[in-house]
């Protein structure tokens, strides 16, 4: 279908359900922070009020030499990331595309399914060494 | 098509070879055999294909003709001699073994994405399906800094030329709404628009930084100088090869009606790239870096074949390919097996080693261009093509003389391995099935050169 | 005033020569390879211009797939220059003259 189409067919009543989901995503993110505040359990000591860095005590300057592990995950995770773009046409043909599609996008997720396998295996994402 | 599929999956199977299998030889034996099953592939492929009528898959993305086929079954067939070759080579470049060769079955469905492409997505795809590999394959010696430099030279020279080709391609777009090569022919010399002028002109700035065609040759000799020698082996031929095929495609199907715009341009490039190429290989003292050089020099007379828009054109290039690639990879192979890589290193080879001072100087020969071998077929197919053409005379002139200045710099080879004194120093003594695959390799060159027609017939 | 396709082909161009001239000038590996994505960011923006121009959602499925290369590239790229750290503690391209003899 045409863009210009879409948009002469616009009426403020179109945007409901985007009022709908931002209403639903906020209330969940107050729902849950406010829960978590009154149900969860209160333990002030002195090791909350430091900085957290992912769980190892925290020492000298931030601009250090860094664990290469770090480095390695968010490259990954640069990687998987990205490729989930690739669901976005996917997602917007969905129904056009019909069961022909869906087995590409299931090749698509195995070949990913494959490589993620892989780094698993080589100990790309283990922490300890 | 079935070759694509078959070069992506053997990629991933040697991917998880390599974490079961912990012997390094018998990864290589694996891989030798994995490369023979994509061979046989290709040559289903091939069979099944019928000669008349392309097939086009993915909307006509790919279009597979007989020149696609026979280009990949032939990239292929080089391919399975470089693992013969130089397979116990790359067990010694780091302990990824398997993975190298993931990457080059990688590069493998590049090459055959970028033979048979109609689409200018898919040329880029190739383009980069082709080049990332050799990225890690260039830094794959961690252990040397040259290694780690070439590697990010070549990624930095990389990236920059992919920008600059994904500018031609969208330039392209703008001028004629379509990413189809075949629209392009519709082109108009005379009505040109200036978005697809420049479109070209991008295009070919980027592919002739993929080729390393003067003056965007720069990174060439510090990366093939700096990477390991098994992986300059595959650099400088099978890749070198396929991004000229891709060159040739887009050039021919898509603007040869527009051919008066851009031949004076890359006329010019063809002339810089002899140029330099010949000249700087004659002073160079490092036997791979002459041979980086010289690929340059060799790249040239491919640039040849581009010039050239007709029939001949293809042919040669498809000769041009086999011919110079079978002679680089023999002359890597040898060069791996000698300890110093000085023209020094080679003083006194003949008697030691008479049977590899005599491959080496068959193959020197063919990337000379001397007759009955390979070379001279492959330069006199390309030549004749620009002459069918009746256009720029000066530049067949000049390539001859150039060619006869690249005489001089591989005759210093073998004038060191037969007239100089010395003990030319190996790593390890040559195994009798070396031997015989030299001599096969040898022998190939030798019958290209006198049998070109074989590597036509199947066109 | 209307934004025409030409006002963004300016625009892509003025990206595209800027990211051309960071890579030509600057030294740093870091900075250069910021200013090579710079260029595909360039080439992206004017895809789709010219997709909407043309109406064609073709060259948007393109700008996917140079997001997604780019992202393979940038995986690989850094894992490069992070290895050329660990040796000379610089990513200045300048000392990458070891080659030239």
């Amino acid at each position: 279908m045409n863009i210009l189409m879409l948009v002469a067919t616009n009426t403020p009543f179109n945007y409901f359900p985007v009022v709908l989901q931002l209403v639903v995503a906020v209330g969940f993110v107050v729902v849950m922070m406010a829960a978590t505040h009154l149900l969860g359990p209160k333990r002030r000591t002195k090791d909350k009020l430091i900085n957290f860095e992912s769980g190892i005590p925290a020492i000298g300057n931030a601009r250090q030499p860094m664990g290469i592990k770090y480095f390695l995950v968010a490259i990954l995770f640069v990687l998987f990331d990205v490729e989930v773009i690739f669901f976005y046409p996917y997602a917007v043909n969905f129904k056009s595309l019909g069961l022909e599609g869906f087995y590409a996008v299931l090749l698509f997720v195995a070949f990913f399914f494959c490589g993620f396998y892989y780094i698993i295996k080589k100990g790309a994402l283990e922490w300890e060494d | 098509m079935k070759a694509i599929i078959a070069a992506t999956i053997l990629g991933i199977v040697m991917m998880f070879a390599g974490l079961q299998m912990k012997n390094k030889s018998s990864v290589v034996t694996l891989a030798i055999v994995l490369a023979f099953l994509l061979l046989g592939v290709n040559i289903w492929d091939l069979v099944a294909t019928p000669a008349t009528a392309p097939v086009g898959y993915f909307n006509n993305m790919l279009r597979i003709d007989r020149y696609a086929l026979w280009f990949s079954t032939l990239m292929t067939g080089v391919t399975v001699l470089y693992t013969l070759l130089v397979g116990k080579e790359i067990q010694k470049v780091g302990v990824h073994v398997a993975e190298y060769f993931a990457l080059i079955f990688f590069i493998l469905c590049g090459v055959y994405i970028l033979s048979c492409y109609n689409n200018m997505l898919m040329l880029f795809l190739g383009i980069e399906i082709l080049s990332i590999p050799q990225y890690i394959l260039a830094g794959s010696d961690k252990k040397n800094l040259k290694s780690s430099e070439a590697s990010l030279k070549y990624f930095l020279m990389g990236a920059f030329s992919t920008g600059i080709l994904l500018m031609g391609i969208t330039l392209l777009y703008g001028a004629t709404g379509s990413f189809n090569i075949v629209a392009y022919s519709f082109l108009q010399s005379d009505a040109l628009n200036p978005l697809a002028l420049g479109g070209v002109i991008f295009v070919m700035i980027a592919l002739g930084f993929k080729v390393s065609a003067a003056p965007m040759h720069m990174w060439t000799p510090d990366v093939y100088d700096g990477s390991p020698t098994p992986f300059t082996a595959y650099m400088a031929t099978v890749v070198k090869a396929s991004a000229f095929f891709a060159f040739i495609r887009l050039f021919q199907v898509s603007f040869g009606s527009i051919s008066s715009q851009w031949t004076v341009v890359l006329s010019v490039i063809t002339a810089a790239t002899l140029l330099i190429g010949n000249l700087t290989a004659v002073f160079q003292q490092s036997v791979k870096r002459m041979l980086s050089y010289s690929s340059i020099a060799q790249a040239g007379f491919m640039l040849f074949a581009v010039l050239a828009v007709n029939a001949v054109a293809w042919q040669g290039i498809i000769i041009y390919a086999v011919a110079y690639s079978i002679a680089t990879i023999g002359i890597f192979t040898v060069l791996m097996k000698l300890k110093d890589y000085t023209y020094d290193g080679f003083n006194g080879l003949a008697k030691k080693e008479p049977l590899l001072a005599f491959v080496t100087t068959i193959f020197l020969f063919s990337l000379a261009g001397i007759p009955l071998t390979g070379g001279f077929m492959a330069k006199y197919y390309v030549i004749q093509a620009v002459m069918v053409q009746n256009q720029f005379l000066w530049l067949v002139i000049f390539g001859l003389l150039m060619a006869a200045i690249s005489v001089y710099y591989y005759f210093r080879v073998i004038i060191a391995m037969y007239f100089k004194e010395g003990n030319a120093e190996l790593h390890a003594p040559v195994t009798q099935g070396e031997k015989v695959l030299l001599v096969i390799t040898c022998g190939l060159v030798i019958l290209i050169g006198i049998f070109p027609q074989l590597l036509l017939s199947w066109i | 005033m209307p934004i025409l396709p030409l006002h963004y082909m300016f625009l892509s161009l003025t990206l595209f020569c800027i990211g051309i001239m960071g890579v030509l000038i600057r030294r740093n590996a870091i900075i250069i390879f910021m200013c090579v994505e710079l260029m595909l960011n360039a080439v992206n923006l004017l895809m789709v211009a010219f997709s909407k121009m043309y109406v064609d959602a073709g060259a948007q499925v393109f700008v996917f797939f140079i997001m997604v290369v780019a992202a393979a590239e940038v995986a690989v790229g850094l894992a490069v220059i992070v290895m050329m750290y660990r040796k000379v503690h610089s990513v200045d391209v300048n000392i990458l003259n070891r080659l030239k003899h």
